[in-house]
């Protein structure tokens, strides 16, 4: 059956390809406008406001008092995370998170770095701005903006924010970092209008750049930040200098990609086939199918009724929880399924985790988070960002346990100016919280590939 | 050449035509047996029906009130009706209501209104109502069990019970409704694996319990696969099947060719005028209406724990989520209105009655594994997929169910069809939005069967 299949692939894109006519390698977008009802006359108020997350007594008690009231479902027997975050180990993290859980304290943690707010066609997006404090004589920091995904934040990147502005090594290049909330994410604003996507995102944020006086910058993404910040690359190709991203699913199937799909495996070296490119990919149908369909359920509800989804996560803070965590254990090794408690606490702190839980439990901003997915498939797997290729020069940082595989192959057909793809020791999706200090690594290694080709 | 080839070439058609034949003679699939309690299996086995009463508190009431004030709105982005999900505006409307005019003591007593009972069967005790006919004389009264789907429950069937058990003709029904294990007032299975084979046994096992071995059954949803099973498992016992829905099983060449043909010359493969006109556009109609109502299905059916856990503790999400589909499979263009039209064909009291059976018993997730399980094996592997049906059975296509299928495609699985009716209106949940339609077609189908008897 597979095979038929395939060879229907392969026949079609040989049509395709025969058919199709070489497309302008430039992505085009229009302005827009997401605030509520017309915008208004005049300008839009550019002014960038100095921003502090904050809590109250009364948003604690209430996070307490509707943990307190959470009606627990026991697991089956013998199940561990197979059916969704289990029950039993639920319980310890609310425990947890009601009686140990310190939010006042995480609020500082994260106002330690100092946050903006500013308008852009019409919604406030929020952000991180973070300068090198001992900035060496003579040197510049190198300005770099870090995007998010789902269901993460900017707070993932607080562990290797340090890593990237104060590098203990002297030859290495100190960042000065921007990381923005995705709008309806966190402390960034909703758009009230439908149409909100990627290329809307990454259009938003070029401006934010420029408004903050960045002609040229670094770009780094994983998830949906790999989306926001390649359609950035693919808008202003000038602005950016360089795209790093961890994160780098195949978007448009070609000839060459499906004969290694088809072949790779008996002769890895032909595609340059690592010894993890294949175990990742081979057997084809687990790897490629199954997998895939056990863990995406979350992207079809979200890609069709977000608004249905979210809406009783956003009244259960323990529900909540279970939906966010149950990626941060699976998305980061598949096998932690197996777990009965997911393997969670392996790699990330509860604190860390329900800190990430907090920012869409107080901004009420989950059923917003979700609403991106649906805007994403409005024109199905194909929109026209998806055919176009990325010129700018691209670094991969390729994790073993990351949710989709791209051998440097695949990586290349997009990628135009793949100058370092690096199969990364260990790690999985959620890279730059699980491993910064490879992540910080491999970024470095990047930056000066680029630079020093200059 | 020839004459060596041909004797192996006629055994080998002679020996696959043998096990074809054979494969299909097979009329009846396994019984099997499980055991779904806590634990280790006890030995006693309980017999004894016990009678039930649907009872609420005080408690239970004042907390649901807590519970919806405590509601966290979301704003709905502008224009967009329910093509989101549940839109949030009119959700407060169906909150509103819930919280200040909504009787649910009333609601109770009216479930109370027919005999409920329980019985310990498989280590679960099973819910189910029983509802006799008054005695006529004159009058014969033949066995009837209908089973639900999701996420219905046997209050679904209130409308129609009347229709079916209190006539004034000379044909009236004994009618059973048990809540599938897992679902409202059936105690949920504490074991893996529980799928709608074990739920077939165990209703088989219930009938036999109550002194039916001949009877008919009816079903939409799950109800359909599980009356289906039952009438695998004990076609002896079935004097008819009757449903409102059929799941489509690919067959390969033949539908591919009535996909083909079917728009240009629908006699040439057994289509209607109807037929054509509730398949086509194929593509849109079936794959990507598909596509874009099934994102439940998949969620469900992988990571059910997750998915239902912010639904056990807010009933607004919980209304959300159940709510969207009696208002998008009653119509798929409800999906454009502001209110999805949900109070057209139904009244919030019977909407929210069914949505408090879920919520009072805790048992949406245990709803949700349901999915999982069903999909563990590739459900089209199957043997109750790869075995025919060969009891009397009647369809009754209503023309806003999710999936059309057409008579010739039923054939290939139900081998004695004795009625298809093209009902003139009506969705997915049948029975509760056109109770005289269905029961009319129901009696016209048990006529048959009867009729053909004497």
């Amino acid at each position: 059956m597979l095979l038929e299949v395939l060879l229907a692939l392969v026949l079609g894109a040989v049509v395709l390809l025969v058919l199709r006519r070489s497309k302008a390698a430039v992505l085009k977008t229009e302005d827009g406008w997401w605030g509520a009802g017309s915008p208004p006359a005049g300008a839009e108020d550019e002014s960038i406001r100095p921003f502090q997350v904050e809590t109250s007594r009364e948003e604690i008690e209430d996070l307490q008092r509707r943990i307190d009231q959470t009606r627990p479902v026991p697991s089956l027997e013998d199940s561990q995370f197979n059916y969704g975050f289990n029950s039993t180990y639920l319980q310890k993290v609310a425990a947890y998170w009601r009686n140990e859980f310190d939010w006042s304290k995480q609020v500082d943690k994260l106002n330690q770095y100092p946050h903006f707010k500013t308008k852009i066609e019409g919604i406030d997006v929020h952000y991180v701005h973070v300068k090198p404090k001992n900035l060496p004589e003579g040197r510049t920091a190198v300005p770099l903006i870090m995007v998010h995904g789902w269901p993460g934040s900017f707070y993932e990147f607080y562990g290797i924010l340090p890593l990237l502005t104060e590098p203990a090594n002297a030859d290495d290049v100190a960042f000065e970092v921007i990381c923005p909330s995705i709008p309806g994410y966190g402390f960034s604003e909703a758009p009230r209008k439908k149409g909100f996507n990627s290329v809307c995102a990454a259009r938003v944020f070029l401006k934010l750049m420029r408004r903050l006086g960045f002609g040229r910058f670094y770009a780094q993404g994983g998830d949906w930040g790999w989306q926001i910040t390649t359609n950035m690359a693919q808008l202003d190709p000038t602005a950016v200098k360089g795209l790093h991203i961890n994160f780098a699913p195949v978007e448009n199937v070609g000839p060459l990609l499906i004969l290694s799909i088809l072949l790779g495996r008996r002769f890895p070296g032909l595609f340059g086939f690592t010894e993890l490119d294949v175990k990742r990919l081979y057997p084809r149908v687990e790897k490629m199918l199954v997998e895939p369909l056990k863990e995406t359920g979350y992207f079809h509800i979200q890609a069709t009724k977000p608004d249905t989804a979210g809406r009783g996560l956003n009244d259960s803070p323990v529900g909540l929880a279970a939906y966010i965590l149950e990626k941060f254990s699976t998305w980061t090794d598949h096998e932690f399924r197996n777990l009965e408690d997911g393997g969670l606490e392996r790699k990330f702190s509860l604190e860390d985790l329900l800190t990430n839980v907090m920012i869409y439990w107080t901004t009420g901003s989950i059923t917003s988070s979700m609403r991106f997915y649906k805007e994403n498939f409005a024109k199905g797997f194909y929109p026209p960002h998806a055919r176009i290729p990325v010129t700018v020069p691209t670094g991969v940082a390729a994790f073993p346990n990351e949710l989709m595989h791209t051998p440097k192959l695949w990586a290349k057909q997009k990628n135009h100016k793949l100058k370092t793809y690096t199969t990364m020791a260990r790690g999985g999706h959620f890279a730059a919280m699980e491993e910064p200090g490879l992540m910080a690594q491999d970024i470095q290694k990047f930056i000066k590939v680029v630079e020093g080709k200059k | 050449m020839f004459s060596l080839i041909s004797p192996f070439f006629l055994l080998r058609i002679g020996l696959t035509y043998f096990l074809v034949w054979r494969r299909k003679a097979k009329k009846s699939i396994p019984l099997g047996d499980g055991w779904w309690g806590h634990g280790q299996q006890t030995l006693r086995d309980d017999n004894k029906i016990y009678p039930f009463k649907v009872e609420t508190s005080e408690d239970e009431i004042n907390d649901l009130h807590r519970r919806i004030d405590q509601m966290r709105y979301t704003e709905p982005l502008e224009d967009c009706g329910f093509q989101y999900g549940f839109n949030s505006n009119y959700l407060q409307k169906v909150v509103s209501y819930w919280r200040n005019q909504f009787d649910w003591k009333k609601q109770v007593a009216k479930l109370n209104e027919y005999p409920h009972f329980k019985t310990n069967i498989e280590g679960l005790d099973v819910h189910f109502v029983h509802v006799r006919a008054p005695h006529r004389p004159g009058q014969k009264v033949l066995p009837l069990m209908l089973v639900h789907g999701w996420p219905g429950s046997f209050f679904e069937f209130y409308k129609i019970l009347p229709l079916l058990t209190d006539t004034k003709d000379d044909l009236a029904f004994e009618v059973i409704c048990p809540s599938i294990p897992g679902y409202g007032f059936s105690e949920a299975p504490h074991k893996q694996g529980f799928c709608s084979l074990d739920a077939a046994r165990i209703f088989l096992k219930l009938m036999e319990r109550l002194g039916f071995n001949k009877f008919y059954l009816q079903g939409g949803d799950w109800g359909s696969l599980i009356t289906t099973n039952m009438a695998q498992m004990k076609p002896q016992c079935v004097s008819g099947l009757h449903l409102n829905m059929l799941a489509v099983t690919k067959r390969g060449v033949g539908m591919l060719l009535s996909l083909i043909i079917g728009p240009y010359l629908p006699f040439l493969v057994g289509f209607t005028r109807e037929d054509v006109r509730r398949l086509f556009p194929y593509f849109e109609k079936n794959v990507y209406d598909l596509l874009m109502e099934s994102g439940y299905m998949h969620i469900q059916g992988t990571k059910p724990d997750t998915a239902g856990c912010g639904l056990n503790d807010s009933p607004v999400g919980l209304a959300a989520y159940i709510l969207e589909k009696f208002s998008t499979w009653t119509d798929r263009k409800n999906r454009d209105l502001e209110d999805g039209d949900l109070e057209k064909k139904y009244s919030l009291d019977d909407l929210l009655t069914n949505v408090m059976i879920y919520w009072t018993t805790r048992s949406i997730i245990p709803s949700m594994r349901f999915y999982k399980e069903n999909f563990k094996t590739n459900p089209q592997n199957r043997v109750d997929a790869r075995t025919g049906i060969f009891v009397p059975m009647g369809h009754a296509a209503f023309p806003n169910e999710l999936m059309h299928c057409p008579l010739p495609w039923a054939r290939w699985r139900f081998k004695d069809i004795r009625s298809y009716s093209y009902m003139p209106r009506g969705g997915h949940f049948a029975a509760f939005e056109e109770p005289r339609l269905l029961a009319e077609d129901f009696v016209k189908f048990v006529r048959k069967v009867e009729g053909k008897k004497r």
